[in-house]
């Protein structure tokens, strides 16, 4: 199993690059694929054209609302794990888990513990995890992500965006989640990268794996909500993203 | 005690022991009393007279010895008004018939040309292999310790066909047995009929034919002896040990084939010395309360089809499969893996179909062990992609089992499921869900094989506890419907005796350390009447947990001694806290809020605290953001209560925990309650208007004051005075 971790701050076209590379993924590598929104504003489905079922936070929720009635005599554990296998969107390219909205106030201890287990034993049966992460990392933290193979941190090609990225690369140090390589990639670059954006990533000790050009078909598909899985072979974005992806060769 | 067997056993032995002496007088006569006695290649004495008496026999004359003590032994035969023949009588006689048995053995091997092959196996036609040399004995007799081979089938008689003999001896084979054969009836024996049969036989293939007389029985019983005195540690004449080790450690039993004479009877009486019963195919009455044996002594008549599962059940014996008989590869690794849509061939139960599962105790006499049945399609008989119904049925029975095991049995279906390479499992009773690998369906994977893996590993893991086991898939959407609302019937009977669970009727309770990551000597203490106070771990939770991860922050605590009842202290509990705790808390109590209360982590979902002047306790629910009577919002009075300390008069609860009969019990329980946030009060009103009932306390419910009548203690005086609430002529708090 590899995992990829795509992260950055909203509005950077992050989902839309998740989309992507999973498409290439199961294009080219597997169709064993387990792609995880872990952007509690759940979109990823949409981008990949598929329909969600349940998210782990709202299975989360219900179980701690029936503590006292469990079905069937189940432990928590069988329960958690039943709903969330159930839940699974399964489809031909890629199979779909989303986390949905973060906790709110309580213990969750216990439960996310138990995902923990439950969503670890889970990716351990796919060639590839994805996962779309939110900016603030909840479920790196919170550890429900296990050791990250390739990290891409997403940014618009400013140096306020860059100077986030590098937070949130620091953060993840902190955090001791194991990351093989880090890379920075630039979407929505119209036009050549400044000399202030190529100088705040040297700062931030990245290395830029790829730019990725403002695409006016995706943006188009975007407002009038067609998945971006459905983006032809030759959109500008699809290519550099392609190009990229083989180059990395995950 | 049956009479006809007692009296026949003696009178069987009686006729031994005077064959014996006159074989004896006459070898003596012939061959003169120095003649060496011994059975070839042994470094041992004769193995009963040494075993059991610490006689060492080397000569013909050395044989009077033991004749001596066959003799002692021999009770008069029962005359015909005694009705109750006593057991140690008939146990005396079968002694006696073993002493006599080795004496004409011996004698044999003083004869040329040797009366057995001294081969492991038959050969040149000839079959009777008699007593096992050392050779044999250190590379079986090992099998007998290790459990390699639990024991022995002594088959004396024969079968009333060759293929009844054949089956027999094939279904002995298949459960590790020895097959140790002896004593023909009117010059038919077992081994015969299977060499008539071309049958291989010999010490290899666990199918020894000892001797055509009945007195080669005893070569099936020297050789357990010596397996007692190499393997078991006993020394030679010490009886007691040798007879006892046979009886817990060497599945041994005697089958009775056809008809039985005084001298089988005899023979079977020797064997109940060891513990070993007798199962018999003709009815020579019974000899049913246990005593010597595990079990009933002689059971028959047993029909043939049911003799050797009989035989096994009677002796206690515990059959293991080690290895579970399917196409694919089996193991814990496989656990946990899913099967994708893509890789699917077949998908049972789940969101799209009923199903269910469901394991229930039986009579013996209901359940064939290792019956699978297969209702409705096979797999092979369904396209890919479809999706298919699923009652999985098991039928257990076991002389250990009780109704309280079944759910636990059932639920362990999940984790044997899952241990096939290309079946997913997920749920349990009416909520599961089964997927099979197109990969594992290639391999030749069928839906029977469920059942063989239950089968197997419920042996396995239950062995203590279940005998047989026989498994029915159902696969038909009409079977399963017919069967769902039994199961439905007996999941609810169980979730009503598990509500009935008391923290009395269990030995263990389950710590939870969970949180001890940001409250380091915090320890939960999880009863079956106190969940965890997260509201979020109960005590099967707790159990579940621990046998899912033997080593996690849920371990079983053993309760021991109370140290008080009342309050809720016992003495195992108290050293696992002390330990658990970093030596910081000495004494825990379960059920009181004033003496050594339990403490927090910070996880609790309410708080109860002591407001003094009302003699009773406010209780608030963690999401409520105002004032309390106690003068301390949620938020302050967590910070008294969190972090693993124990402050008398505050506790952190979950919300069930109110409901508990329980709840503060050392201070008289719910009835204290005076305060209640007003959500909490009403989330909670069924259970106060019960325990209001119990308690003969009608209108506690309205009793309890609320944000919305009372903010200081005060007020809620005021109220509770006015309401006459109970907690005003209860004992003081302090």
């Amino acid at each position: 199993m590899k995992t990829i971790a795509i992260a950055g701050k909203g509005g950077t076209g992050k989902s839309t690059t998740a989309a992507l590379i999973i498409r290439w993924l199961s294009e080219r590598k597997s169709r064993s694929i387990l792609a995880v929104d872990a952007d509690s504003n759940v979109n990823l489905n949409d981008l990949l054209g598929v329909r969600l079922k349940e998210t782990v936070g709202a299975i989360r929720e219900e179980m701690r609302n029936r503590i006292a009635d469990l079905p069937g005599g189940m432990t928590k554990q069988q329960f958690l794990e039943y709903k969330i296998q159930t839940s699974l969107v399964e489809g031909p390219h890629f199979d779909l888990i989303a986390m949905g909205r973060p906790e709110g106030p309580g213990c969750y201890c216990y439960a996310n513990n138990l995902l923990q287990d439950i969503l670890g034993t889970l990716a351990g049966n796919y060639d590839y995890v994805v996962i779309d992460n939110e900016a603030g990392m909840e479920h790196l933290s919170r550890r429900t992500s296990q050791a990250i193979d390739y990290l891409l941190i997403v940014s618009d090609a400013t140096a306020r965006g860059i100077a986030t990225a590098g937070k949130i690369s620091r953060l993840l140090r902190e955090l001791e989640t194991r990351v093989g390589q880090r890379y920075l990639i630039l979407n929505r670059v119209a036009g050549p990268v400044s000399n202030t954006v190529e100088a705040a990533i040297h700062e931030e000790e990245f290395s830029l794996l790829a730019t990725i050009p403002e695409d006016d078909t995706l943006l188009k598909m975007d407002r009038e909500g067609i998945p971006i899985w459905s983006v032809a072979a030759s959109s500008p974005a699809r290519l550099a993203v392609d190009r990229m992806m083989d180059s990395l060769d995950p | 005690m049956s009479r006809i067997i007692a009296t026949r056993a003696i009178r069987g032995a009686h006729k031994l022991v005077a064959r014996a002496e006159r074989e004896l007088a006459a070898a003596i006569a012939e061959m003169g009393p120095d003649t060496r006695v011994e059975f070839p290649n042994t470094g041992y004495y004769l193995p009963i007279s040494h075993g059991i008496l610490g006689l060492r026999i080397e000569t013909l004359g050395g044989l009077r010895d033991l004749l001596a003590e066959a003799k002692e032994l021999l009770p008069p035969v029962p005359s015909d008004n005694l009705w109750l023949p006593y057991l140690g009588n008939t146990l005396d006689a079968g002694m006696a018939t073993l002493f006599a048995d080795e004496i004409i053995e011996a004698i044999k091997y003083t004869r040329t040309p040797l009366p057995y092959l001294p081969e492991t196996h038959p050969k040149d036609g000839r079959l009777w292999l008699g007593a096992a040399n050392d050779v044999i004995m250190r590379e079986r007799g090992i099998e007998f310790v290790d459990n390699t081979a639990p024991g022995f089938a002594a088959c004396v008689g024969y079968c009333p066909t060759n293929e009844i003999a054949v089956r027999i001896a094939r279904e002995l084979q298949e459960k590790n047995l020895y097959v140790f054969m002896s004593a023909a009836t009117d010059g038919k024996s077992m081994a015969q009929q299977l060499a008539e049969e071309g049958i291989e036989m010999g010490w290899e293939t666990r199918l020894v034919p000892f001797g055509d007389d009945v007195t080669a029985t005893i070569h099936a019983l020297g050789f357990s002896t010596r397996v007692a005195l190499s393997f078991g540690g006993a020394q030679p004449g010490d009886y007691q040990r040798v007879l006892r080790y046979n009886k817990n450690r060497v599945f041994a039993f005697v089958l009775a084939l056809g008809p039985v004479d005084d001298e089988k009877h005899a023979q079977a009486a020797g064997a109940i010395n060891y513990g070993f019963p007798t199962i018999a195919d003709t009815d020579i009455d019974n000899i049913l309360p246990t005593g010597i044996c595990t079990y009933e002594h002689v059971v028959s008549p047993v029909p043939h089809d049911r003799i050797v599962s009989k035989a096994i059940e009677v002796r206690g014996l515990k059959i293991s499969v080690t290895k579970v008989p399917i196409p694919v590869p089996f193991g814990p690794a496989f656990q946990g893996e899913r099967i994708r849509k893509e890789d699917m061939y077949v998908e049972l139960a789940g969101t799209e179909k009923h199903g269910f599962e469901y394991l229930t105790g039986k009579g013996s006499d209901e359940v064939e062990d290792g019956k699978i049945e297969v209702v409705g399609p096979e797999i092979d008989e369904v396209t890919e992609g479809s999706q298919l119904p699923l009652a999985l049925w098991v039928e257990v029975a076991g002389r250990q089992m009780q109704p309280d095991f079944e759910p636990i049995l059932e639920r362990r279906l999940h984790d044997f499921m899952n241990m096939a390479h290309g079946v997913f499992h997920m749920g349990q009773r009416d909520i599961n869900w089964v997927r099979v690998s197109k990969e594992a369906k290639d391999q030749g994977f069928r839906f029977r094989h469920f059942g063989s893996i239950i089968h197997a590993k419920i042996h396995g893991e239950f062995g203590k506890i279940v005998d047989k086991v026989q498994v029915k898939i159902y696969t038909r959407e009409k079977e399963v419907m017919d069967l769902i609302e039994t199961a439905r019937k007996v999941y609810r009977q169980r979730d009503e005796r598990l509500a009935g669970l008391t923290d009395e009727a269990v030995e263990t309770f389950y710590s939870c350390t969970l949180c001890q990551s940001f409250a380091p000597n915090h320890v939960c203490v999880i009863t079956p009447e106190r969940s965890g106070l997260c509201g979020a771990y109960n005590w099967l939770d707790g159990k579940a947990a621990h046998q899912i991860n033997p080593t996690g922050p849920n371990q079983p605590i053993l309760k021991a001694q109370a140290v008080d009842a009342i309050r809720g202290q016992w003495q195992g509990i108290n050293e696992f806290v002390f330990n658990a705790s970093h030596k910081t808390l000495q004494v825990f109590s379960a059920y009181s809020i004033i003496d050594n209360p339990m403490t927090s982590c910070g996880c609790f979902e309410c708080i109860s605290c002591v407001l003094p002047s009302t003699n009773g306790i406010m209780t608030v629910y963690r999401n409520f953001p105002g004032m309390t009577p106690s003068g301390m919002k949620f938020s302050t009075l967590a910070g008294t209560v969190g972090g693993g300390l124990q402050t008398p008069g505050f506790i952190g609860h979950s919300k069930r925990y109110v409901a508990s009969s329980k709840f503060i019990s050392a201070e008289g329980g719910a009835k204290r309650v005076v305060w209640m946030n007003r959500e909490l009060k009403e989330e909670l009103e069924p259970d106060l208007r019960k325990i209001g009932r119990r308690e003969g306390v009608e209108n506690l419910f309205e009793m309890i004051a609320d944000e919305t009548v009372a903010v200081t203690e005060e007020e809620v005086l005021a109220h509770i005075t006015k309401m006459n609430h109970p907690a005003l002529s209860m004992p003081p708090l302090f």
